[in-house]
């Protein structure tokens, strides 16, 4: 198998902005199926990415979403400047959040965010730090990687 | 299968003057124009008629059933879409269309707005049952449905598995005229009269049955004319079609074409209705990242306002709604089918698809991932160099579909005007 091949693309998403939610994790999703990945594996990256995307757009200043794909993997990098997470282990609890009021009536903040993402990848790497941003990283395997 | 066959649009050569407009307007980017004239990919178009509305020099037709076309049928069938009461002003009842159609050369009319009430019991009895998946998504608009088959194929599992009121009324006309006219059922033609060109796909490549109960479907732009004319040639009779109505019209049923239709009547569900073709495609993407998981019904439409908004409709979307919307307000809540019968087909399975929706992927960039990703990677590098204008001058409707071309191998960098001077 050719493990050199991998297919890269970097998205801007910006903080505070509601109404392009989605976006981002849409064109991830429809990039992946072009790819010709199997569809649940880019399912799973897409429902991870979406609540990615929308913690960057709830939280944080700026962010990036860096994908890169190959036959096996696909690995989402999201890193954005922001508050950072104070502690991880409790955020990674389904039900908590810190989600305003205001964030609560657009539906969003309902705590199940970063447990979903969890659900929906193989590996999840979580580092922050406070007042700077936080990056997180996502695998999805696709299903050609298992025997 | 050839072109013609599998898609009910095709371009009249000599009226194409190979502009952009139909390029631009197609949702599934399945245009191009090749030597001057526009081209259709079959394997992106989902026969919504976008192109249709938005070419100003009328070269895109739909090949729907033709009038002549009907001879061939000893007995002839007439289903109209309740979406025709809404084409004529508001001194044309509903039983004078059906009289209409019946001068010009229909045998026997059958309104919809029955089935379309039985069709809502169905469904509303079917989201009942099935707390899983959500939200469904209703079934009635073909191209809603082609558009999951091709675009969002891991969403055909949540189709209601109902057949549209057209194919139910046609099937329970089917299993029983044959018998009571004691004609041979070859001899029975049973014809719809649509406000799009997507029926007609529907009829000759169902998705959801092995063979559509339907003959054919005519036009409404194409049977206005005609209707016109027999309304007004005799008036003598006008009293007895108002004194004696023969139909019963459904008040649930009645207003199912209008966006909201079907959702109205679903009192006890968590519905939302969607119209428009961009709007569709963005709740869709909703969905298939796992939003909207509280809905039980999505009802979609791609037609703006619905069925009222066919490409094929002569009135205007908003006169024909608000005439429409008075039948529903005059009709109110009144109920025509029994619950036995409701509860009779339901249980004989009579309503239901004969097989699910199959997925009908759009190919990736290459059947092998490594390959695929090869071009993916190619196709930005080509992207970055494009010059952005998304004019359309190349054939293709945007610069990232030419670079999307360039890689499958349909088009050359150079079709770019921009690039061949630079590149030369």
């Amino acid at each position: 198998m050719n493990r050199e091949i991998v297919f890269r693309q970097k998205f801007e998403i910006q903080g505070g902005d509601f109404s392009r939610g989605g976006e981002v994790s849409c064109e991830v999703k429809n990039l992946l199926k072009e790819l010709g990945l199997p569809a649940p594996s880019v399912r799973r990256a897409a429902i991870a990415s979406y609540e990615a995307e929308m913690n960057v757009i709830m939280y944080a200043e700026h962010g990036v979403l860096d994908l890169s794909a190959t036959p096996l993997k696909i690995r989402i990098v999201i890193e954005d400047s922001g508050p950072g997470i104070e502690d991880i282990e409790l955020a990674m609890n389904e039900g908590y959040s810190t989600a305003t009021p205001e964030m609560r009536e657009l539906g969003f903040g309902a705590g199940m965010g970063l447990s979903n993402i969890k659900k929906n990848t193989d590996e999840l790497e979580i580092t922050s730090e406070i007042g700077k941003g936080t990056r997180l990283t996502m695998v999805v395997l696709t299903e050609r990687h298992q025997p | 299968m050839t072109a013609k066959a599998r898609h009910p649009l095709s371009i009249n050569q000599e009226k194409c003057q190979g502009c952009v407009h139909c390029l631009v307007s197609c949702p599934t980017k399945a245009i191009r124009i090749k030597n001057g004239k526009a081209h259709l990919i079959n394997e992106l178009c989902i026969d919504c008629g976008a192109c249709i509305r938005y070419c100003p020099h009328g070269a895109i037709e739909s090949q729907t059933t033709s009038f002549s076309d009907l001879n061939a049928f000893q007995y002839k069938v007439a289903i109209p879409t309740t979406v025709l009461f809404g084409q004529f002003d508001n001194t044309v009842l509903p039983n004078d269309i059906l009289f209409a159609l019946r001068r010009i050369g229909f045998d026997q009319v059958y309104e919809l707005s029955s089935v379309c009430e039985l069709t809502n019991a169905a469904l509303e009895e079917y989201l009942r049952d099935h707390p899983q998946p959500r939200p469904l998504i209703a079934s009635t608009c073909p191209v809603v449905v082609r558009l999951i088959q091709r675009r969002f194929p891991s969403l055909c599992n949540h189709i209601v598995p109902i057949e549209p009121p057209r194919e139910i009324a046609a099937k329970i006309l089917r299993a029983n005229l044959s018998r009571v006219l004691k004609i041979p059922p070859a001899g029975i033609g049973i014809i719809h009269i649509t406000p799009c060109p997507a029926k007609m796909v529907s009829i000759n490549y169902p998705a959801s049955l092995e063979k559509s109960y339907l003959d054919g479907a005519i036009s409404i732009r194409d049977i206005y004319k005609p209707i016109c004319q027999a309304l007004r040639r005799n008036e003598d009779d006008a009293i007895l079609r108002r004194l004696f109505p023969e139909t019963l019209l459904s008040g649930i049923g009645i207003g199912t074409a209008l966006s909201g239709g079907e959702t109205r009547s679903l009192k006890n569900h968590r519905t939302i209705a969607v119209s428009g073709i961009q709007d569709t495609i963005r709740v869709l993407n909703q969905v298939e990242i796992g939003l909207l998981k509280d809905l039980d019904l999505l009802e979609c439409m791609v037609c703006p306002d619905g069925c009222v908004g066919g490409p094929l409709v002569v009135e205007n979307r908003f006169l024909a709604k608000s005439r429409i919307l008075g039948l529903v307000s005059t009709l109110g809540d009144r109920t025509v089918v029994e619950n036995s019968d409701i509860d009779l087909l339901i249980q004989k399975d009579f309503l239901s698809f004969q097989h699910p929706v199959k997925p009908l992927d759009i190919p990736p960039l290459d059947a092998d991932p490594v390959q695929a990703i090869r071009k993916a990677n190619q196709r930005n590098d080509i992207i970055k160099r494009l010059p952005h204008k998304d004019c359309g001058a190349c054939g293709a409707p945007d610069c990232r579909t030419l670079a999307d071309d360039i890689v499958r191998g349909e088009a050359a960098i150079t079709d770019c005007p921009f690039m061949s001077k630079e590149e030369k």
